[in-house]
């Protein structure tokens, strides 16, 4: 059984990575266990205790805030000052700030905000060797130093364990509206999902493709009038395109959006993220059809239509799995794109199958980064190709 | 620690050999090594700091730029890129007789892609050409800074770059999508691209903003935003900065994020209006308040804006009705820098952030600062994010003045980072701040900074001597260790 560590703060979290250097022992980094788990190891380091220390000024429009802390709970506080951190990742209620900077996880709302990378302005990590360090800052200008936050993001814990996070923040939009549209040719929705986020009078802060049954979901987060005007041309961009407009708010609008995320994560079944050019959107809804009207599974899907980032969930037949994914991964990697696996059930096939695909010409630049923070290969070891 | 010239002088200096080699990859014409040509390459526009590289090439390919950087890495002789030479703190000042690489031949835009709103762009191309060739699409590039007529993208990823929009829509980190690059070995990589998720680690994320201590970038693909339906802009007088920056505040605290928040004091108020007749009201301060995006919202919030500035005590609010009253209002902002010749000799240019909620506290203490000094200090701000530019004014002339000048612009820094922010909003640290870097990040955080640098470039001769005060060197990894003759002259420490 791995020795499970749970300190409170960036020095415990030191110590426990210098005993582990010194004694050569493998550690996992744990967050909340909401993604995708290394291969087991000797010592699991969880941040489950670093929940304290927000540190939350308003009035620059930014926070730092402890890495175990869930995303939702920093959200609340961060809420009784009218900002929150526009991050809206699946499981918010349990994925934590570590976590979620350390997988550079976003959701709908990347469309208007970006990701982690895009937000975070500085950061603490400890090292394996025993020491804490930080880069960047509490000023969202700054240009001082390496970007050691960015480097982190989506480093997935391979080169130090994130202790805190600083981001910058946005205000709470007043008024909220999706205008949900529903059509029955799929291509055609992520064509005006394109129309949407080009059309200078519309800022929605998210455009979600989702299928079946396809529809795509269009939020609007402003001033009351604002939201109301956008709304309305939009709708008639929708009746353009053939697709049948309507519009929610309230507790409706709150069920959508849950709907739509547990479309993809509240299931079991092996989760893609397939990235291409917005243009290659259609493209590829047409082969993941053709592909799946081909074997016994069942495709579900979402995304950031107007991004070129679609998520698919795959069910049914295990094993036909490796073979959708690997035909998939050829088609996006055809278009400059990609196919990386986000999560995959216990038990299934997939978590013995190539996760990431290729990383092109710059993955022995990545390996010597990874071996010049950990030289011992210690961190969550076995969990990526830059290992 | 050791002086840049220590440093510089354990390099290997070029020899006959190494530059007919040289010539031989850049051909005749891509190669200066005339000294009065050389002299043009002794800085960037932080003119007080010179030194003379043993030559200049200006390639034509990235296959040239491979060539050259082999040819050095091979022969241990470091080499520092420039782009047009714009930048404020010497990044790209060469080592002395290395080899400088300009990239200003590197300026094609070699594909526009509206549909997808990226542009891939050969390092050399200037920052506002890309806006200037995707206008008629309605399209733009949105960093801007105040040099973007002749700043190059090149540079601009080196600095990472800003400008007055960045308040709202980022960096220069947030808009370069993929870049190409050679590393210090002549190696060419592939970071991020134009599809967005690329698997494997952030490296451009941290290659952006390193001062061309990492590799050279030679192809990237940058990232293209529709214009705002909307631009709406007011210029508001106040009588003393603490009520401008009390409606900076206000603004931000009633949820408005505008595109972007300028203030000026009376000293820069006046050397606009000398240099470029903006005909700014004659206050303490001004407010430039910049506000786009869809009409709906752009209406709505302006009003807001409108009105806090009232309620702050603004004397005077004029609201630009059209292109040519903006360009008129922004032009005295941009003029800002250059027009303090009108008023003063010679002048200082500062580039430290305060946090927003700090502004007044540290102005004070500039103000305080500038009666103690005798030295008049001009202050132009992006308010919005707490970036200070200070122009602290002086005359050469005068024995010691320059010298004093450049303590006061160092004791502004102090009072930056005692407030919790930062030493460069937007400069960089090149040369001029190496030496400030410690007050800022403990010796652990700039080691492990160094980490990075060594993974990219572990022998040392990418731009070396910059950003970090004390120069490393670093242990391969794996391998059996052996002294380099630096270590041995006892200038750097084995990291």
């Amino acid at each position: 059984m791995p020795q499970v560590i749970e300190p409170v703060d960036a020095t415990g979290v030191a110590a426990a990575l210098s005993q582990s250097s010194a004694d050569g022992r493998g550690v996992i980094v744990r967050g909340a266990g909401t993604k995708f788990s290394p291969p087991p190891s000797d010592v699991i380091l969880s941040t489950a205790r670093m929940t304290e220390g927000v540190d939350h000024v308003a009035g620059d429009l930014v926070a730092t805030l402890p890495a175990g802390i869930s995303l939702d709970a920093a959200n609340d506080i961060l809420r009784r000052e009218g900002q929150w951190l526009p991050l809206d990742p699946p499981r918010s209620h349990h994925a934590t700030i570590g976590g979620i900077v350390a997988t550079n996880d976003s959701g709908p709302r990347r469309h208007r905000y970006g990701g982690p990378r895009d937000l975070i302005i500085g950061i603490e990590i400890a090292l394996v060797d025993g020491r804490v360090a930080k880069a960047g800052g509490r000023v969202v200008k700054n240009v001082a130093g390496y970007d050691l936050s960015k480097l982190m993001c989506g480093s997935h814990g391979t080169l130090a364990v994130v202790t805190r996070a600083t981001f910058k923040l946005s205000p709470v939009a007043p008024f909220s509206r999706t205008l949900v549209a529903t059509g029955s040719d799929v291509r055609r929705l992520s064509t005006l999902a394109l129309t949407i986020a080009n059309a200078p009078p519309l800022a929605p802060t998210a455009i979600e493709l989702q299928s079946p049954p396809h529809g795509l979901l269009v939020r609007f987060e402003t001033t009351e009038a604002a939201a109301a005007a956008q709304v309305k041309i939009a709708a008639g961009l929708c009746e353009q395109f053939g697709a049948t407009p309507h519009v929610v708010f309230g507790q409706a609008e709150s069920d959508a959006w849950r709907a739509h995320e547990a479309r993809v994560f509240g299931t079991p079944g092996v989760v893609l993220k397939i990235a291409v050019l917005p243009t290659d959107v259609g493209d590829m809804l047409a082969i993941i059809e053709r592909l799946s009207s081909a074997a016994a599974v069942v495709c579900e899907l979402s995304g950031r239509a107007a991004l070129g980032i679609l998520l698919l969930k795959i069910s049914g037949d295990h094993s036909a799995y490796s073979s959708i994914v690997a035909e998939l991964r050829r088609e996006a990697s055809a278009r400059g794109g990609s196919a990386v696996i986000l999560s995959a059930g216990s038990g299934d096939p997939m978590t013995t199958v190539d996760r990431w695909g290729p990383l092109g010409d710059a993955q022995p630049l990545m390996q010597a980064v990874k071996a010049r923070f950990d030289p011992q290969h210690l961190l969550n070891a076995g969990l990526t190709p830059w290992d | 620690m050791p002086s840049s010239a220590a440093y510089n002088s354990l390099f290997i200096p070029v020899d006959e050999s190494f530059l007919t080699e040289l010539s031989r990859i850049v051909g005749r014409d891509g190669m200066i090594r005339d000294q009065s040509d050389l002299l043009t390459y002794e800085s960037d526009a932080l003119v007080h700091l010179r030194s003379t590289p043993g030559a200049v090439v200006l390639p034509k390919s990235t296959e040239e730029v491979q060539a050259v950087v082999r040819l050095c890495r091979r022969s241990a002789v470091p080499f520092v890129a420039r782009g047009n030479g714009t930048g404020l703190s010497g990044g790209a000042l060469p080592v002395k007789d290395g080899i400088l690489i300009g990239l200003s031949r590197m300026n094609r835009i070699l594909k526009i892609d509206i549909p997808n709103l990226r542009a891939v762009v050969e390092p050399g191309v200037t920052n506002l050409s890309i806006t200037r060739e995707v206008a008629p699409f309605g399209c733009y590039y949105a960093p801007d800074p105040s040099s973007q007529v002749v700043c190059s993208i090149g540079g601009n990823i080196a600095e990472n770059s800003g400008g007055a929009h960045c308040l709202k829509y980022g960096f220069t980190v947030h808009h370069v999508l993929g870049v190409e690059a050679v590393l210090p070995d002549g190696e060419l990589v592939h970071l991020g691209g134009a599809v967005l998720d690329k698997p494997g680690l952030d490296l451009l994320g941290v290659l952006v903003g390193s001062e061309g201590t990492l590799a050279i970038v030679t192809k990237a693909t940058v990232r293209l935003l529709r214009r705002a339906e909307k631009v709406m802009l007011l210029l508001a007088g106040f009588p003393s900065i603490d009520a401008a920056g009390e409606a900076v505040s206000s603004i931000i605290a009633g949820g408005i994020v505008p595109a972007a928040v300028e203030m000026m004091d009376r000293l820069t108020i006046e050397a606009a209006e000398a240099a470029v007749h903006p005909n700014f009201p004659k206050t303490d301060a001004v407010l430039i308040v910049e506000l786009d995006g869809p009409a709906s919202e752009v209406d709505e919030l302006f009003a807001e804006v409108e009105r806090i500035c009232q309620t702050c005590g603004a004397t005077t609010i004029e609201v630009a009705h059209d292109q040519a009253q903006r360009d008129r209002i922004w032009k005295g902002r941009k003029a800002a820098f250059a027009a303090m010749g009108r008023v003063s000799p010679n002048y200082y240019v500062q580039d430290g952030v305060v946090p927003r909620t700090r502004l007044p506290e540290v102005l004070r203490r500039i103000r305080d600062l500038e009666s103690r000094s005798g030295l008049r200090i001009g202050n132009v701000f992006h308010a919005g994010d707490g970036n200070l530019h200070p122009l602290i004014c002086y005359d050469e002339a005068i024995p010691g003045q320059a010298e004093h000048a450049e303590k006061v612009a160092a004791e502004i820094l102090s009072y930056c980072v005692e407030a919790g922010g930062a030493i460069t909003g937007e400069h960089g640290v090149g040369v001029d701040k190496k030496g400030y870097m410690p007050k800022m990040f403990a010796a652990d955080d700039l080691d492990t900074m160094q980490l990075v640098r060594c993974a990219f470039d572990p022998t040392g001769i990418c731009n070396p001597g910059k950003v970090f005060p004390t120069p490393r060197l670093c242990g391969e990894v794996p391998g059996p260790y052996r002294e380099h003759p630096v270590e041995r002259a006892g200038l750097a420490e084995r990291f």
